[in-house]
């Protein structure tokens, strides 16, 4: 009974100190990707192959999300407003919430499902494969060679996707309230251009840059220390993406209370 | 220790007692006159390609003096001689040093205190049982994984000492070829073969394409230059990675298994074309095989491993006469014996 009580906590101690280390071992791989960003050679052509990789293969998905979450937003709006007579700000509580919450929020999580997992397994079959071993033999840093450019294509593209979001959201709230339910566009569209002020767009694109660091962060970090095989990888794009989904989360709510 | 040093002693290597076409010459294969105009012939042919050993061989064959496998029994009874002259105690300093390296892998002893030593410039087979560690050390020769204890040596440098920058220095005189291949997936075979050269050097896309479809012509994969990793014969991207590991020109060359899972054939021709390989360029080789017996012809040097152990290492000529029991079962590959499988 005892025993296996001491072997309880040293269970529990055991995995709190793996986690430490898991999290030491991530903010070193950050701080040698940041070093990499101002160390020579730059490969643009990598660097434009991996943002054509991270868009496009989101850009569909971003589009979806987006119109359904405007028209969703627009309908529930809508309903609540009405009950106060203020149907009026339904142009600025759509706009507001995609901008500054559900644009960056829901780009985050899209992109992180479609290209962070695929990010994450590329990399682990390169791991398992043994072909960034074969990088690493040839002289050439697999780190920069790999991850750099993955990066800094997540921190060019997300702010981008994040654009798209925002408009196509407010487009379809735009086709809820104005088509579906009758309201002037012009009420719509004057009231966004009234409400929404700079620090919003400036809030909504930091927070897009910050979950464009996590994702390609996360899911790179979680490809290239990938092992065992074919079931390592499995594990590590699941583990990358509800990590990279929870840490956006986290994320978000920091930077709210902090640019509030 | 700076870069440039590291530079300089990697030329150190280059230099071979006797050119290739002076070889072919004494051991009258072809004539004086015939090689001289093998020579003229590849200087107006190819004026930029830089040693012009690498390819007199070819023009040789061209010009139909020799045909392709007289040339190839050429080199190889000149490799056989030089085979059964070679001693191993010649007192030489190793290129590549293995000073009681223990490494330890998931709790398990992998290499017990080994002590391996790489002559400079000649052919060296390790065997073992699978499992035995065999990769497990020639990743230990590039740092690619590190002793639990004891130093690897390469030259004069002890791998663990250097910084990455020198690391990645030093492992510009190496060329690796994995057990798996490791060709890039998103690459096709030309792609894959000509990357270390577009990374590595600043040579124009036609030099390098000259190099490429040489390197793939000699490993008889032209005309596959367009397909993907993935559409290959385990056979084929063997091959595809041996011209990715040939393509550099390197000092040293590692073989994870050149000939394992290939057909007879192209094991015998895989086994020509490094000894082809090492006569024209004299590059140091390291090659992990399970073609016992057949490799001890294809090499200077033995290295025998068992339980992470060395068990012999010495002239390929000597491990025939070895009384060691894990050896002879080794090599007539007995069910009966000190090693147990069933
Ligand atoms: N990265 C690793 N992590 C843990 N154990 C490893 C690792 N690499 C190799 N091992 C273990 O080390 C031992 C030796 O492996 P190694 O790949 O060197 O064998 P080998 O002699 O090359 O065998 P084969 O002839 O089958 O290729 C094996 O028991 C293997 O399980
Ligand atoms: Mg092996």
């Amino acid at each position: 009974m005892f025993s296996q009580t001491i072997d309880f906590i040293q269970k529990i101690g055991a995995t709190f100190l793996e986690n430490i280390q898991e999290m030491g071992r991530m903010f070193l791989f950050l701080w040698d990707v940041a070093l990499s960003f101002v160390t020579p050679p730059f490969r643009w052509t990598n660097l434009l192959k991996q943002i054509h990789f991270i868009g496009i293969r989101s850009l569909f998905v971003i589009a979806l999300t987006a119109i359904f979450a405007g028209m969703v937003l627009a309908l529930q709006g809508y309903y609540t407003l009405s009950r106060f007579g203020s149907e009026a700000l339904l142009g600025p509580a759509v706009a507001l919430s995609i901008i500054r919450e559900l644009g960056p929020v829901l780009s985050g999580l899209m992109v992180t499902g479609r290209a962070g997992s695929a990010l994450t397994a590329e990399l682990g079959i390169m791991r398992i494969r043994e072909q960034i071993d074969a990088l690493d033999v040839m002289g050439i840093p697999p780190l920069k060679y790999l991850i750099t450019p993955r990066v800094e294509a997540g921190l060019i593209i997300m702010p981008l996707l994040t654009v798209i979001f925002d408009v196509i959201g407010i487009l379809g709230g735009y086709l809820v309230a104005v088509r579906l339910l009758g309201m002037s566009s012009g009420t719509y569209f004057g009231g966004i251009e009234s409400a929404v002020e700079m620090r919003d767009i400036v809030t909504g694109l930091i927070k897009s840059v910050s979950f464009g660091l996590i994702v390609t962060w996360v899911c790179t970090y979680k490809g290239y220390y990938t092992r065992r095989g074919a079931e390592g990888v499995s594990q590590s794009t699941t583990s990358a993406v509800v990590m990279s989904s929870v840490l956006i989360l986290v994320c978000d709510y920091f930077i709210t209370s902090i640019m509030l | 220790m700076t870069g440039q040093a590291i530079y300089m002693d990697s030329s150190l290597a280059g230099g071979t007692t006797l050119s290739l076409g002076r070889q072919l010459v004494a051991n009258g294969c072809v004539t004086e006159n015939q090689l001289d105009r093998a020579l003229r012939k590849q200087q107006n042919d190819h004026p930029t390609a830089g040693n012009n050993e690498h390819l007199v061989g070819r023009t040789l064959v061209d010009l139909g003096y020799i045909s392709q496998s007289a040339l190839l029994d050429c080199l190889f009874s000149q490799f056989s001689r030089e085979r059964e002259a070679y001693r191993a105690d010649t007192g030489e300093t190793p290129i590549i040093h293995l000073k009681q390296v223990v490494k330890i892998l998931d709790g398990r002893r992998v290499l017990d205190a080994i002590d391996i030593a790489i002559p400079a410039k000649r052919v060296t087979a390790i065997i073992g049982m699978s499992g035995g560690g065999k990769s497990v050390i020639l990743k230990h020769m590039v740092g690619l994984m590190r002793p639990t204890q004891g130093e690897v040596r390469v030259g004069e440098h002890l791998l663990g000492a250097l910084s990455p920058r020198q690391l990645a220095q030093v492992r510009r005189r190496f060329s690796f070829l994995f057990q798996g291949g490791a060709l890039f997936d998103s690459l096709n075979v030309y792609d894959n073969v000509a990357f270390p050269l577009r990374e590595k050097t600043d040579w124009s896309e036609s030099v390098i394409h000259d190099r490429v479809m040489r390197c793939l012509e000699e490993v008889n994969l032209f005309g596959m230059e367009r397909k993907f990793p993935d559409e290959l014969s385990g056979g084929m991207m063997k091959r595809a990675a041996l011209a990715r590991a040939l393509v550099t020109d390197p000092e040293i060359l590692l073989l994870d298994e050149p000939t394992a899972g290939l057909d007879p054939i192209i094991e015998n021709a895989i086994h020509y074309l490094i000894c082809d390989t090492y006569m024209r360029t004299r590059y140091t080789m390291v090659i992990i095989s399970h073609a016992v017996p057949e490799i001890f012809r294809w090499c200077h040097h033995v290295i025998a491993l068992h339980k992470g152990k060395v068990l012999f290492s010495g002239p390929s000529t000597e491990i025939g006469q070895s009384r060691n029991p894990v050896i002879r079962q080794f090599i007539s590959g007995d069910i009966d014996g000190p090693i147990q499988v069933i």
